[in-house]
């Protein structure tokens, strides 16, 4: 149940937190940069107007690890389209994101099918993961307050903890922490914490590679610290950053 | 001879004691050797008084033999059915499966489950062997262009469907279809009427669905519903889809695997210490504690919950028997006292004409017993019949049970074992013999002219 | 094996001339006045003096009569308890359902959520209603998710048997009390005072997590309360997930009477136990037949007896009939001393089966075992629950078929030619 969380969340997810950080605004801490400067910088890094990605997700299962392969376009934070690549199995499965909906085309049953209203709410399947984790959220900034809280080392790498707390209430975790590069200004760590503070989830980033002129992580771990598991890895295979996508692309119809 | 006279005697009331009778009384050459054939014919012969003594141990023998069906047929009834829709009389399954076993958690399936059938049909010749897959997932029904129209979740079951009905008869879905056909071929499934009506679905339409594979991916599948089933439960009439489990490995990416292995003796309903004996012979050749994907076998006492109803029905089955057993006994006990004690004027002219105490005695013995053997044998076989019909037809009662929401049985049904075949004897044979050993001990201790005057009462 | 001599010598026949001059010839059923009450007394001696053979057949009745009551006894105490313990540990005295509550579906729990009305909140107060409040959540015993209901109860509800007082929270704990019962224990393998994770999403849809201690583990016998739940203090559920003064439920006590309010509806312990009685109707058609089996050994033992005992006494009925008894006289006679078995059964039934009954009705039957998993309330004493209409009302069942079984050999004596019947040829 886990993986199809991922299977469906991670493209989007690894995505959509970090175009996020965009939207950050100042509240500076005494000796710290202000959180919202580190984020703009992570931005710089990030994000782009579009990007056509091509990955690979190890799904941990109960008995072996199984490889997928998926190709996302994906316009802004609003817009992203994804197909899967292999194995035969999943291949030409393809899911649209535009705003709040959801759709999922498998080509086996040949069939359209969205995924909305109150199962967006509800996990898949019993699963902790909610269809809603798969949306997009608005902005980062405009739901978190941004504060470089201190600085920490990862592996050998200095890097500043930005923590966001919520200012709004429907928010899906109370606070996250970002730990972020010092010096290329790409994020190494993500937590997400219950208002609790207790960690939730965590995402590490790695394999930090300059590419088309920017520092981009080609590895990230995403892992539900509540279960037992490895978690689940996505590789960067191949990335263009800004590149022109096709607008039929990000319309229904091309999904079947 | 001796049996000659007492079966001639039956034939008329020792009232009347006419001068045919007398004349028969006379014939003393009848050895014992023939007692056995003449013994018969009186008893055929014989319209009123033997007649009335082997109806009674017939009577009462049948109704043992059938109260016995009956009595395993309810008691088994609940059991079984758990057995035949989930349990099992065993179930194999990987250990970290049974750990979480509420959960269906098909990440932990047995693979290669072919080699492991072929394995245990060949250690456990006598049980019957069946793969299932459970599961959980959504159900989505498209609308004419095939976008979602409406979901559900559904609990899923894939059994084998197609090109057997072992599994439907089995799980008793004959009863339960109420609309539609079993599926014919692949692609097509059966679900619940209830959810159909939820999810504005009818039989002939296509659904999807969505599920999560062995492996973890998500898992999407298109059936055509062929029928609708009810089942009496809110729990599963809610939201259930039955398919072939072929159907269900290729959506769910399970080749050659299945959550569980259904065990089932074939030759008798549940047997609890049979089954443990069975799963920790298995276990101890299978199961090893390091490895959460080694096979495990689960008597089905050890599946929760089903270790109180066992137990249960064994002991209220064997009281309830016990004591109809002893009722049964007295009864017929009293036939054959009875039997006897009306014959003491009988017994006083014999003794009178010279026949000893002991020939009389034994003579009474040898025909109660016949009494009780004819009587046995003909009860058995009659209640065997109507036992037969019970367990076939049974009584249906859910035509008195309005709104039923549980699955219960509502149609009691005997079941036949072997006890039902030799039990009847009990009460039949035993109790009639010794009713006539006691009733008989009258002659040792009475006066032959008093016994003879008993003939004028 | 005197009975023989006996039976005769208790006969009418050997009663003397003197009772049969006082039979009043003229009435026809021969059951009014003194001609009744001969009949009655003879009838009556005549059985006694059967001796042993009537012995046999009272006691094989007496065990028909025990065992019914006793078989009804069970179920009926099964069921009463059920009922019981199903008031006493979920129902009360009834409850009321947010409109939008589904307790089969988890999804429905998100909107039907919402404050105690206006209406009610009085009785809420006085702890006449006891609000439960409901919200999914997860767990993770041995590293693995598993899906609970939370349940929110006050602690100082006095409604249920549930041991809410547990979980009354000490200011200086960091973990949340729950308590559960003992077969969600042996499911989720937890025991009392661990320590573990649970996850829940408040209104908004935000994850949160705390730990939670065990802070009691409770044997019930209704699933319900039981199967996948954890229940904790109202108040901290309704903060936990934003939800102030929310519940799905208001437990009503018997003190206060049930009212109409909007978008609630209000359940009585009928409507809330219909299933179980209905399994009780179902398992008491399934023990009828056993009655009907028993009964039908008894009534054979009594008809073989009267078969034979009007086929013996063929010359005393003819010799009464031709003092002047009509054959209908003779034959009440002879149906009411088959029915004085039932009477006699009764005497015996009770001698043994009122200690019986007694035990179980007070000590019960002891399972060891938890029945919950069947998902029926049940507890693990079986009581017999025996009320006077069971027992009198068998006893009546008990004397209607015995006469009726008296009756049909004896239909023979009306038709006896009194002639034969003095010389024992009639039959």
């Amino acid at each position: 149940m886990n993986s199809i969380k991922n299977l469906i969340s991670l493209p989007f997810r690894g995505q959509g937190v970090l175009f996020l950080l965009l939207f950050s605004f100042t509240m500076s801490a005494q000796n710290y940069p202000s959180g919202k400067s580190i984020l703009d910088k992570v931005d710089r890094n990030m994000s782009s107007k579009t990007r056509i990605m091509t990955s690979k997700m190890e799904i941990q299962g109960g008995r072996s690890v199984r490889t997928l392969e998926s190709k996302s376009w994906i316009e802004g934070e609003q817009k992203a389209y994804t197909e899967y690549l292999s194995p035969a199995r999943e291949k030409g499965t393809k899911m649209l994101k535009l705003e709040n909906q959801l759709w999922i085309f498998s080509p086996s049953t040949d069939r359209v099918m969205q995924i909305s209203g109150h199962m967006l709410r509800q996990s898949v399947m019993g699963s902790d993961m909610s269809y809603e984790d798969m949306m997009s959220d608005s902005p980062l900034l405009e739901r978190y307050k941004a504060e470089v809280t201190s600085e920490e080392m990862i592996e050998d790498r200095r890097c500043w903890v930005v923590t966001l707390t919520a200012i709004k209430e429907n928010v899906n975790y109370h606070s996250q922490k970002i730990w972020v590069d010092q010096e290329r200004f790409v994020p190494l760590k993500m937590d997400l914490f219950a208002k609790s503070g207790k960690l939730l989830k965590r995402t590490t980033l790695g394999n930090v590679q300059k590419m088309q002129g920017r520092w981009f992580p080609m590895e990230m771990t995403y892992k539900d610290m509540l279960k037992e598991g490895k978690g689940t890895k996505m590789t960067v295979v191949s990335i263009q950053f800004d590149g022109a996508i096709p607008a039929g692309v990000f319309n229904k119809s091309n999904l079947k | 001879m001796i049996m000659n006279n007492i079966d001639e005697t039956n034939s008329t009331p020792p009232l009347g004691v006419g001068g045919k009778n007398i004349k028969n009384e006379s014939n003393f050459k009848s050895p014992l050797g023939v007692g056995g054939s003449f013994l018969f014919k009186g008893l055929i012969r014989d319209k009123s008084r033997s007649l009335l003594p082997i109806i009674v141990v017939t009577v009462g023998v049948m109704m043992t033999v059938f109260l016995e069906a009956y009595m395993s047929g309810i008691f088994s009834d609940s059991i079984e059915s758990t057995a035949r829709f989930s349990s099992g009389h065993v179930k194999v399954m990987t250990t970290a499966y049974r750990e979480n076993l509420s959960q269906m958690p098909n990440d932990y399936a047995m693979l290669e489950v072919d080699n492991t059938l072929e394995m245990l049909r060949t250690d456990f010749p006598d049980m019957i062997w069946t793969d299932r897959i459970q599961f959980g997932g959504l159900l989505d029904a498209p609308d004419s262009l095939g976008n979602t129209r409406s979901q559900g979740n559904v609990l899923g079951m894939g059994i084998h469907l197609l090109n057997s009905s072992d599994e439907i008869q089995r799980m008793d879905l004959q009863t339960k279809l109420i609309e539609g056909d079993f599926p014919q071929k692949q692609g097509e499934a059966l679900i619940t009427k209830e959810l159909a009506r939820k999810m504005k679905l009818v039989v002939g339409d296509q659904v999807t669905l969505m599920s999560a594979s062995m492996y973890g991916e998500m898992a999407m599948y298109n059936f055509r519903i062929s029928g609708l089933l009810h089942f009496g439960t809110e729990a599963l009439d809610r939201g259930m889809i039955v398919a072939d489990i072929n159907d269900v490995r290729f959506a769910l990416n399970m080749e050659n695997a299945a959550g569980e292995i259904l065990g089932f003796f074939s030759d008798s309903p549940y047997d609890n210490s049979r089954a443990e004996a069975l799963a920790a012979n298995f276990n101890s050749k299978n199961t090893d504690t390091q490895d959460k994907f080694s096979l495990t076998m689960a008597p089905m006492s050890g599946v929760g919950g089903m270790d109180f109803m066992i137990a249960y029905s064994e002991n209220a089955q064997f009281l309830v028997i016990f004591i109809f057993i002893i009722a049964m006994s007295v009864v017929l006990w009293n036939t054959g006292l009875v039997g006897g004690l009306r014959r003491y004027g009988e017994f006083g002219l014999r003794l009178a004409i010279g026949e000893s105490k002991h020939e009389i005695y034994r003579s009474l013995i040898i025909e109660a017993l016949f009494t009780g053997l004819v009587g046995s044998f003909i009860g058995t076989a009659v209640g065997l019949f109507f036992s037969w019909l019970m367990q076939k037809y049974g009584i249906d009662v859910s035509g008195m049970m309005q709104n039923t929401q549980m699955m219960l049985p509502t149609v009691f049904r005997s079941q036949i074992s072997t006890t039902t075949y030799w039990i009847g004897i009990i009460p039949g044979v035993l109790s009639t013999v010794i009713g006539a050993m006691l009733a008989g001990v009258g002659i040792y201790k009475r006066q032959t002219a008093s016994l003879f005057k008993e003939l004028e009462n | 094996m005197n009975n023989i001599g006996k039976t005769n010598s208790y006969s009418p026949l050997g009663a003397g001339g003197n009772n049969i001059k006082k039979t009043n010839i003229d009435s026809p059923s021969g059951l009014g006045g003194k001609g009744g009450l001969f009949l009655f007394k003879t009838a009556f001696k005549s059985l006694i003096g059967n001796g042993l053979k009537t012995w046999l057949n009272v006691s094989v009745l007496s065990v028909s009569f025990v065992l019914i009551i006793l078989l009804q006894g069970v179920l009926k105490g099964w069921s009463e308890q059920a009922v019981e313990d199903t008031v006493r540990w979920e129902i009360a005295d009834g409850q009321y359902w947010q409109e939008g509550y589904d307790p089969y579906d988890p999804f429905s729990l998100d909107s039907s959520a919402v404050a105690i009305p206006a209406r009610l909140q009085g009785d809420v107060n006085s702890q006449n209603l006891e609000p439960v409040l409901i919200s999914q959540a997860s767990i993770y015993p041995g590293g693995r998710m598993m899906g609970v209901l939370l349940r929110g109860i006050r602690p100082d509800q006095k409604l249920l048997k549930i041991p809410t007082e547990l979980l009354v929270v000490n200011d200086n704990e960091s973990e949340i009390p729950v308590i559960l019962g003992a077969y969600m224990a042996r499911q989720t393998g937890l025991k009392l005072n661990d320590v573990l994770t649970l996850r829940w999403r408040d209104k908004n849809g935000t994850f949160e997590a705390a730990d939670i201690r065990v802070a009691g583990i409770f044997k019930t016998s209704v699933p319900s309360v039981d199967n996948g739940s954890l229940w904790l203090p109202l108040d901290k559920l309704q903060s936990m997930t934003l939800r102030e003064n929310a519940a799905h439920l208001l437990i009503k006590s018997p003190e206060i009477e049930a009212k109409q309010v909007t978008g609630w509806s209000f359940k009585s312990v009928e409507d809330l136990t219909a299933s179980t009685m209905l399994l009780v109707k179902t398992k008491s058609m399934g023990t009828s037949l056993l009655y009907v089996i028993f009964l039908l050994l008894a009534m054979l033992a009594i008809f073989d007896t009267q078969t034979l005992s009007i086929f013996r006494r063929q010359r005393e009925i003819g010799t009464l009939v031709a003092m002047g008894m009509t054959p209908r006289q003779v034959m009440w006679h002879f149906t009411l001393e088959g029915t004085f078995n039932a009477l006699l059964s009764f005497v015996v039934g009770a001698v043994w089966g009122t200690p019986l009954l007694w035990y179980l009705s007070n000590k019960g039957i002891s399972f060891n075992m938890d029945a919950s998993e069947i998902g029926v309330a049940m507890g693990d004493t079986m009581y017999a629950s025996v009320t006077p209409g069971l027992v009198f009302g068998t006893m009546l069942f008990i004397i209607v078929i015995t006469a009726v079984v008296s009756y049909l050999p004896a239909r023979k004596i009306a038709k006896m030619n009194p002639t034969e019947a003095i010389r024992g040829k009639a039959i």
